[in-house]
């Protein structure tokens, strides 16, 4: 310990400049320790937590400090050591005197742990994607990714995962996707032959990402139905399976929409965006955009208040005012509506599906016909949906024909005398109607209150003995460091 | 030059011709042969390998499959068609960066689109047009499909019918004829939900047949349940959606248990 603050002391004087925050290096040591006990007691809890403590210190990272933590746990002039410290900015003299001091004094770990020398690689493939150093972290990924694959142990997966992570961040950030494609194909195959859940989790969803990225929801749907499922865990309240779960869920609702289905399309994203940690803002605005979409073109009209979610409302505005035009059913202004957010509507690659709404958009109009007219001419009916066409007429015959026969509206045609009439309505409470809707509610209510119980978890001994002050401290503390992981992830992630 | 490349082309030569001629036996047998000799190429996917001559040979291997493609339209063979145009995909989406783009491309991309809305997979043709960049989607060929199933959709029939005329390619023929037969069935399912009757005289309009016997063959072959009287098609209506009248108490029972059960083991 002596040694740890010696070194802490020595940084600050020999550095004018890019002075490191002094608390950082000894963080770094403690979370490598923590490693050392999580490798040699094969505990992953305690790997996660190093995991977790690491986001923290994330901003506080700086290249002398990275250099010195380097020294500290790899031997130097070693291979791994080496590389690593060739992807740090270059530092001046005084980072040498930092280096003799770990080399003057036998090193701590002769021959680091496996564990040690992915989370450096992983330490530095972060500082380095924060630097914006593109090309480094690159090169950093695909050598750590290398040596992944000759390790096998259950303790890295963690921390492997983290890398695959930022590995593919790192190159969708230059706009080289495709290129690890088939390499992201071989991790998960080993992932799967080595039972390593979270690796395959979270590979899953790169290779998912990957292809939506280029719009191949074929591959993409070819891929998620054929690979494990990984739906077990929902239940699990680890914050590491939380996130890739939700994420999961986003890109299957993007499948299923493009691909129509559009009931469970919904069910996928509205879930994805209820489990999605408060603060991952982004990401929930994504999910909210899609799943109104998807409710509009199931005929749905979406409540006010999921446009007015708090720092959403900017973002949703379009979709409001898009929804606001089918909702009316007025061809006209769904039309200027879409010009109007062209722009974002492309960013947003949901281009192509507002095109389908348009069918939506007459459907709503003719309903709304149908409801307040009990007959109405058919050259009316083309006058209020503002068909523009060159035979308006026929056209509204058959679209309303189709109408009838999708069950939108309730109604006949007369064709010689060219008018809709419309039916009564029924009363629906004489239908069974009612009372399947509140089965279904019951239902679900029910199967929530299992599922949370089902997902308590008793710690052992806990009727004997009671939580120590200690303890709960402890866990609380975790509980916040938790609280904040999400946070920082999301700032980043999406 | 690689005699195998000399050979490839020599067969393409004699395709071509037989293909203008319009002598489908010729051109279905140096296909076939075209496609063994294809498999000999490294450069050609899914291998994709650096060779000296890898831009050449990727574009005459896409140049025949793009034949292979048209003929099987020519010939009406559906699964040819999807079998050569899933060979044809990859020289568009992964070698597109090497290729000069090909003048066959957005015709044949249509052309497959097309497929999809006769054979009602709507689904891959959305999955398809994800594909397509918006400069894409603004060419006369895929522009055209897509308006098509976007009136496809909405019941505007008459447009459909009506965009027969205005074909970008002669190619498209033929899947325009087939949706043709598509939207009368639609038509007629949709006829039968609509009206209680028809005159023949309407009927035969909205149906789109020339003369009142193949309304009637129509009829007799496709919905032998229409009834022909006066001058009138009379649809059978079902009648659905009655209101019910009882309860039905076996399901509510075993609902109120299963309530029963859960509150059980809540409380």
């Amino acid at each position: 310990m002596t040694q740890d603050v010696e070194m802490a002391d020595q940084a600050p004087p020999s550095k004018s400049l890019s002075s490191p925050d002094p608390s950082v290096l000894p963080h770094l040591k403690e979370i490598a320790s923590l490693i050392e006990t999580g490798a040699y007691a094969r505990e992953v809890r305690r790997i996660s937590r190093a995991v977790r403590l690491t986001m923290v210190l994330r901003k506080k990272l700086k290249a002398s400090s990275l250099g010195a933590f380097l020294n500290y746990v790899l031997v130097s002039g070693s291979e791994v050591h080496s590389r690593l410290s060739s992807f740090l900015p270059k530092e001046d003299e005084h980072d040498m005197e930092v280096d003799s001091a770990p080399s003057g004094t036998p090193a701590p770990v002769k021959h680091p742990l496996p564990e040690l020398e992915i989370y450096c690689y992983l330490l530095v493939l972060i500082f380095l994607i924060d630097q914006k150093k593109y090309d480094e972290a690159k090169a950093c990924s695909s050598t750590s990714i290398a040596r992944l694959k000759t390790v096998n142990r259950r303790t890295v997966d963690v921390l492997a995962s983290r890398l695959y992570f930022y590995y593919s961040l790192c190159y969708e950030l230059t706009g080289d996707l495709a290129e690890i494609r088939g390499n992201l194909l071989a991790l998960h195959r080993i992932a799967t032959l080595r039972r390593d859940e979270l690796g395959q989790e979270t590979l899953l969803n790169l290779l998912l990402r990957n292809y939506l990225h280029y719009n191949l929801y074929d591959q993409a749907e070819k891929l998620r139905s054929k690979a494990p499922h990984f739906e077990a865990h929902s239940n699990q309240q680890a914050i590491f399976h939380t996130i890739p779960f939700c994420r999961y869920l986003f890109y299957l609702g993007k499948i299923r929409t493009i691909q129509l289905e559009y009931t469970d399309a919904k069910e996928s994203l509205l879930q994805a965006a209820r489990k999605a940690p408060q603060a991952a803002l982004g990401f929930r605005v994504q999910c909210n955009k899609w799943a109104i979409i998807v409710r509009l073109l199931l005929g749905e009209i979406p409540e006010r208040t999921v446009f007015m979610q708090k720092g959403m409302e900017k973002a949703l505005r379009p979709y409001f005012e898009l929804t606001n035009a089918v909702r009316i059913g007025d061809l006209e202004l769904f039309r200027n509506v879409a010009e109007k957010f062209s722009s974002t509507f492309s960013s947003d690659r949901t281009n192509n599906l507002i095109v389908r709404l348009r069918h939506n958009v007459i459907r709503t109009g003719l309903r709304n016909i149908s409801i307040s007219y009990s007959r109405i001419s058919l050259t009316d009916v083309a006058k209020k949906l503002r068909l523009d066409s060159p035979n308006p007429v026929a056209d509204a015959e058959s679209i309303v024909s189709k109408a009838i026969r999708d069950g939108a509206i309730d109604a006949t045609l007369d064709h010689a005398n060219g008018w809709m009439v419309s039916k009564e309505t029924g009363d629906i409470y004489s239908t069974n109607e009612p009372q399947i809707a509140f089965n279904s509610r019951i239902a679900f209510c029910l199967n929530m209150h299992n599922e949370a119980v089902r997902a308590l978890r008793f710690p052992p001994n806990s009727h004997k003995e009671k939580e120590s002050a200690e303890k709960r401290r402890e866990r609380q503390q975790q509980e916040q460091e938790l609280a904040q992981h999400i946070a920082e992830e999301d700032d980043d992630d999406f | 030059m690689d005699p195998k490349i000399t050979e490839v082309s020599q067969t393409f030569e004699r395709f071509k011709a037989a293909f203008v001629r319009n002598d489908f036996d010729t051109c279905t047998r140096l296909l076939s042969q075209l496609k063994v000799l294809l498999t000999a190429f490294k450069s050609l996917p899914p291998l994709f390998q650096e060779t000296s001559n890898a831009i050449h040979e990727l574009t005459t291997a896409r140049d025949i499959y793009e034949h292979a493609v048209v003929l099987s339209v020519k010939m009406e063979d559906q699964d040819a068609f999807e079998r050569d145009f899933f060979q044809l995909k990859p020289y568009y989406t992964d070698a597109r960066g090497r290729l000069p783009a090909s003048p066959q491309e957005y015709p044949i991309l249509g052309l497959n689109l097309l497929r999809l809305l006769v054979q009602n997979r709507i689904a891959e043709f959305h999955t398809e047009l994800e594909l397509l960049s918006q400069s894409a989607l603004d060419n006369p060929c895929i522009k055209h499909a897509v308006e098509l199933e976007q009136s496809f959709m909405e019941g505007a029939y008459h447009r459909v019918l009506s965009a027969r005329q205005t074909v970008p390619d002669a190619t498209y023929a033929y899947f325009m004829d087939l949706l043709a037969k598509t939207v009368r069935d639609e038509i007629a399912g949709c006829s039968d939900k609509a009206y209680d009757r028809l005159s023949t005289s309407d009927a035969r309009q909205i149906l789109l047949f020339s003369s009142d016997k193949e309304l009637l063959q129509y009829v007799e072959k496709e919905h032998p349940e229409w009834e022909i009287k006066d001058g009138f098609i009379i649809f059978q209506k079902v009648k659905d959606s009655v209101p019910c009248k009882e309860i039905p108490s076996l399901q509510l029972i075993t609902q109120t248990l299963s309530y029963a059960r859960e509150l059980e083991r809540i409380v």
